[in-house]
């Protein structure tokens, strides 16, 4: 008897073990879930909102679509407030209790940091719209982004600075803020790899009005160029000083700078300043429609985040749908590794927010454009990507 | 260390700079002095109140502002956007006191400076609530290009800043040395029951007090906002540092007052140039002053070292 017991214990624990190894089963009647991690409180709010929104419309696609295999999907909208310390409780929940099989977000880099793990090791594909610090992709197999990195952008531009636009000396203001100091450091490495000089680097802190003694210092070294990779009120600030200053260089700046705020700050100063930012993608139907489906349901706009949450949504829910498959007694079975290798394989996706590919690490392949400002708009003046190490052109 | 290196128009150029910021502490450091010379407590709302009159002048400003009516319609409404952010600052610190300290006058000290801290959280959300978080732009009124002096630049709005903190530093050392109210307001500062005794209004003394020290505060706002923008933490830090000005100079001293301020502008500018501080230490420069002055000499650089029990 006893024997008896101790061999169907172990049957029973085998069989355990197998169903947890091979797929996660959705029983008929529930839901494929898929989780949105990011503030919906708090002074970043409305990131947020607009973002969350998208992903419902993806959501509610899917299902009218037919969903996968007439399973539908539900979202779980988890709020950070934009703070690690909400991140991560929110993530265990995803997690443990939702069980979700993709997470679009989160928003905050700092967030997006600290809940990356934790999506590896629960094998959840997360896709973040917004979280461009340069170490994000890194941190695991199933972690994706459908936004620009910084690193691109500083890199391109000092390439750009040292080859094509010739300028011998730049002199780097920055803020101590991750954005700021991330792509002043990436940019001066780069910079100086390309055989330019910086011959002056200097800092302010967040919510510094005043940067007269940076940019006496500034002229002092007499630069060619000078290189303010800040937000726009920072940027409105230097750009008036400078002048007032007399400090008569270049001014180049990355896409912190794309804010049409900086025309109400500074006004014609903003004219011919040279920044980086993505590069402008033809305008497509599939855009049009999503903004529009978008303004008809919540009435209002959805920012450029939003449409790389709606994309990545869509990424993730369509891998699911192509990967999952009916078992017996009519579950679905989803096979985690399946969809995170069905989305690594993501190249020239049409979505609203433009054509997505993945590199290997799940980084955004992207074009940097050149872009400038002229009479209070914003141009794109050449549009550049990064073929290995060279820097090429396209027409 | 590299102070031999600095070349002379460099040099002249942080001290242009340094001046203008010291200037302007100076103003803010008045009404933290004239106040705690007559009440013996910090007004840590001084910042918020220089932000809300600030507001008031911006506002005024801003729909009156346009450029085709030429230079002197925009020179008359940029001085009656200061004066109604001097009236609007002045009202405004009566109303606090009145409200927020005269019902503690008599209750230990920290109570009113835990009421004025309170005070200054509630007017900056205010400010975040009804006016938005975002900076807003105080056009000039004339052109703001700079002029060139020896290899240096200044602009007008620096010059309008010295010539204004000067004329306004002058005026209220004539007040407070000359008129009879500034006598009163003495008196009252050295004892106030005697002064009361001998026939002055405590109470209104003390209403004028925060006018003034509030209205100077709104002069130093609008001067601000011109070249830093207008939001509703502009207050905070720049009310710090003016109270570190009042406490260098030696507070409740209206003569520290004005030279902790441009002491305290000068070696901000300086300690970066020629210590070779990082530009983001700048901030400690200011509080580290403060540590040694409060450690080494805490009644300020201009004050009799008397003992007072606090």
């Amino acid at each position: 008897m006893k024997k008896l017991l101790a061999v169907l214990f172990s049957l029973m624990l085998l069989s355990l073990f197998a169903c947890g190894k091979e797929s996660d089963v959705i029983k008929s009647g529930e839901t494929i879930k898929i989780g949105f991690l990011g503030p919906m409180t708090g002074d970043a709010g409305n990131y947020g909102k607009l973002m969350s929104q998208s992903v419902k419309i993806a959501v509610e696609e899917f299902n009218a679509a037919g969903g996968a295999e007439g399973f539908n999907a539900e979202l779980i909208v988890e709020d950070t407030e934009g703070k690690v310390e909400k991140g991560n409780p929110a993530i265990e929940k995803l997690a443990g209790v939702d069980k979700v099989f993709g997470i679009v977000g989160a928003v905050f880099s700092s967030v997006s940091l600290a809940v990356a793990p934790k999506a590896e090791a629960a094998k959840i594909v997360m896709i973040s719209p917004s979280s461009t610090h340069k170490d994000l992709p890194d941190k695991g197999k199933f972690i994706f982004r459908d936004v620009m990195s910084d690193a691109l952008q500083a890199i391109v531009f000092g390439k750009y600075l040292a080859k094509i636009d010739n300028v011998k000396t730049v002199a780097i203001l920055y803020v101590k803020n991750d954005y700021s100091q991330g792509l002043a450091m990436d940019f001066k490495a780069q910079y100086e790899k390309e055989g330019g000089k910086v011959v002056a680097v200097e800092t302010a802190l967040q919510g510094d009005k005043d940067f007269k003694t940076q940019l006496t210092k500034i002229k002092g070294t007499n630069p060619e160029a000078l290189y303010i990779p800040n937000y726009v009120a920072e940027i409105a600030q230097i750009l008036e000083q400078a002048k007032q200053l007399g400090l008569k260089t270049k001014i180049y700046s990355a896409d912190g700078f794309s804010n049409p705020q900086i025309f109400e700050l500074a006004g014609d100063l903003s004219n011919g300043v040279i920044y980086t930012q993505a590069a402008e993608q033809p305008a497509s139907q599939i855009k049009k429609d999503f903004e529009a489906k978008y303004q008809a349901k919540w009435g209002e706009k959805p920012d450029a985040f939003s449409l790389n949450a709606y994309d990545g949504a869509k990424i993730i829910l369509n891998a699911i749908k192509t990967t999952s498959s009916k078992g017996m007694s009519g579950v679905l079975k989803v096979d985690r590794d399946k969809v995170r290798d069905f989305v690594a394989k993501t190249k020239d996706y049409d979505g609203a927010s433009g054509k997505i590919t993945f590199t290997e690490n799940g980084d955004l392949v992207v074009n940097i454009g050149i872009y400038t400002a002229e009479n209070k708009k914003f141009k794109q003046l050449k549009m550049f990507k990064l073929d290995g190490e060279k820097l090429v052109e396209i027409k | 260390m590299n102070l031999f290196n600095i070349p002379s128009n460099e040099l002249l150029q942080h001290l242009i700079n340094g001046l203008t910021l010291g200037a302007i502490y100076s103003l803010i450091a008045l009404g933290y002095t004239m106040v705690y010379g007559i009440l013996k407590f910090i007004n840590f709302a001084h910042g918020e109140i220089l932000m809300a009159g600030t507001y008031a002048g911006y506002y005024f400003y801003f729909f009156l502002y346009d450029p085709s009516k030429g230079a002197t319609y925009t020179i008359g409404i940029f001085i009656a956007a200061l004066l109604i952010a001097m009236t609007a600052s002045a009202l405004l610190g009566v109303i606090i006191e009145k409200f927020a300290y005269k019902p503690l006058r008599k209750a230990p000290r920290l109570a009113p400076l835990l009421s004025a801290i309170g005070v200054s959280i509630i007017l900056a959300n205010l400010a975040a609530l009804f006016f938005g978080t975002k900076s807003k732009k105080f056009e000039y009124p004339f052109d703001n290009s700079s002029m060139q002096i020896g290899g240096s630049s200044i602009t007008p709005n620096q010059l309008m800043i010295l010539a204004v903190g000067l004329i306004m530093m002058a005026g209220l050392k004539l007040f407070v040395d000359r008129s009879r109210l500034g006598k009163a307001m003495r008196a009252t500062s050295q004892n106030q029951p005697v002064a009361a005794l001998m026939g002055i209004n405590v109470n209104l003394i003390i209403s004028l007090t925060f006018a003034i020290g509030s209205a100077l505060a709104a002069v130093a706002g609008v001067l601000m906002a011109l070249e830093y923008k207008v939001y509703p933490t502009m207050g905070t830090m720049a009310g710090l540092k003016a109270f570190i000005a009042a406490v260098v100079g030696g507070i409740g001293n209206v003569n520290g007052a004005m030279l902790g301020g441009i002491i305290l502008g000068l070696l901000e500018t300086f300690g970066v140039v020629i210590l070779g501080i990082p530009q983001g230490l700048k901030d400690t420069i200011a509080f580290t002053v403060l540590i040694l002055i409060l450690l080494l000499r805490p009644s300020g650089i201009l004050m009799k070292n008397i003992r007072e029990k606090v």
